[in-house]
């Protein structure tokens, strides 16, 4: 009698494990987590929010940070885009992501990336951004990419905003970066030519842009380090 | 003359009443032969699945399943749901954060907000404070390293740039600005 009530207690043990591991299953299958972005949720009609999620799915699975993709698809949405404007965006920054990360390697921080996706946008090219990882190899490099990206947008040419932030990209510091593009800035702002106040500022840097020069490069007309053929 | 009853007809008319069988007869004897390695016709791991079981519920029980249920739905939730950006931290620890100051000059205005890569683009998330007396509108926003796409809407309607920083080419056909923040 004894050996039957344990039985049946054992009986019962499982199966209430098993009732919980079912429970736990259909839980996880109703959890809108690996697969679903929550954020997008009532931000994207449907058609477009299901190949957004596609293309989240693929960065996952490719490595690529999904952050700037949610937020390129949010931004979207809050500026009232057409759903097959805002899919066609975030294909084209994660086109953009996949690039930068070649260029600056698999350990490239989701910061870097995403600077880098702004400079190769304002017409940096793949091997500008590789020649920016070699040149600083133990740096970050979020800000040297923004200050490039930066420059563009202010006006500087983008093949002299290249050469400029290689020229010093041995030896600046973050801090050098900034105050180099306020500067810059500062001057455009002022009246000079974007590419006058860049040859300017450059200038000033004195040693921090005169590393460069020396190995394997020279410095074009622009600023820009040009390889040997 | 008595007769005497035969013993024999006697044993004969027993066995010719119906036999009474009892009513669990046939689950007992079903439950033996399943029971009974010998008789099995499946395998038994096929019998375990098959057999009926008894569970006794005591409200403690009941209470123990619904805790790991609840237990289940929160560690689930915990382990599978995306990484959801805090409003005031995109990444890297509020310790690495550094306030940011947005203005702008708007006196126009009755109301302007702040909306970018730091805020999920929530129109309605980070309104921006007019100063008493003038048309200046700021807000300061606690930001992680890193290179940030933003602009101002004012009215709930207009979508500006900041004047201020860089601009940015946009996908979606509206003025953009861009920040970066040092040390990433």
């Amino acid at each position: 009698m004894r050996q039957a009530s344990g039985r049946v207690g054992f009986l019962a043990t499982v199966g209430v494990a098993v009732f919980l591991l079912i429970a736990a299953l259909l839980l996880m299958a109703a959890t809108p987590a690996a697969g679903q972005e929550p954020r997008l949720a009532g931000r994207l009609p449907d058609p477009a929010r299901g190949q957004v999620e596609a293309l989240l799915s693929a960065a996952r699975v490719a490595g690529l940070p999904t952050e700037p993709l949610i937020d390129r698809a949010l931004e979207g949405a809050a500026k009232g885009a057409a759903p097959t404007l805002i899919v066609s965006a975030v294909t084209r920054l994660r086109d953009e992501l996949t690039t930068v990360r070649t260029a600056f390697g698999v350990t490239a921080a989701p910061a870097e990336l995403i600077a880098g996706a702004s400079a190769l946008r304002a017409g940096a090219s793949a091997d500008d951004l590789a020649r920016l990882r070699e040149l600083r190899s133990a740096e970050p490099l979020t800000v040297a990419a923004s200050v490039l990206a930066d420059l563009v947008a202010a006006g500087v040419p983008a093949d002299t905003a290249v050469g400029a932030v290689l020229a010093i990209a041995p030896n600046a510091a973050d801090g050098d970066y900034v105050a180099f593009r306020r500067n810059v800035q500062r001057d455009i702002a002022l009246g000079a030519s974007p590419a006058a106040a860049l040859g300017v500022r450059l200038r000033g840097l004195g040693e921090l842009a005169s590393t460069p020069t020396a190995g394997d490069g020279t410095l074009g007309a622009s600023g820009r380090k040009r390889q040997k053929p | 003359m008595t007769e005497s009853r035969d013993p024999l007809d006697s044993l004969i008319e027993t066995l010719k009443e119906p036999v009474r069988l009892r009513p669990d007869l046939t689950r007992r004897v079903m439950a033996a032969i399943a029971d009974d390695p010998a008789m099995a016709t499946e395998h038994k791991p096929v019998r375990w699945w098959r057999r009926e079981w008894t569970i006794r519920v005591t409200p403690v029980r009941l209470l123990a399943t619904a805790a790991g249920l609840a237990g289940l739905v929160v560690t689930g939730q915990f382990l599978f749901r995306p990484a959801v950006k805090p409003a005031s931290s995109v990444a890297g620890s509020e310790a690495s954060n550094r306030l940011t100051q947005f203005v702008l000059v708007a006196p126009e205005a009755a109301a302007v907000t702040l909306v970018g890569d730091f805020n999920d683009w929530n129109v309605g998330a980070t309104p921006l404070v007019r100063s008493v007396g003038d048309g200046v509108w700021s807000v300061t926003v606690p930001l992680a390293p890193g290179r940030y796409r933003y602009a101002f809407v004012v009215n709930g309607t207009v979508w500006r740039g900041d004047p201020e920083a860089p601009g940015l080419e946009d996908d979606f056909g509206q003025p953009n600005s861009v920040v970066t923040i040092g040390g990433a």
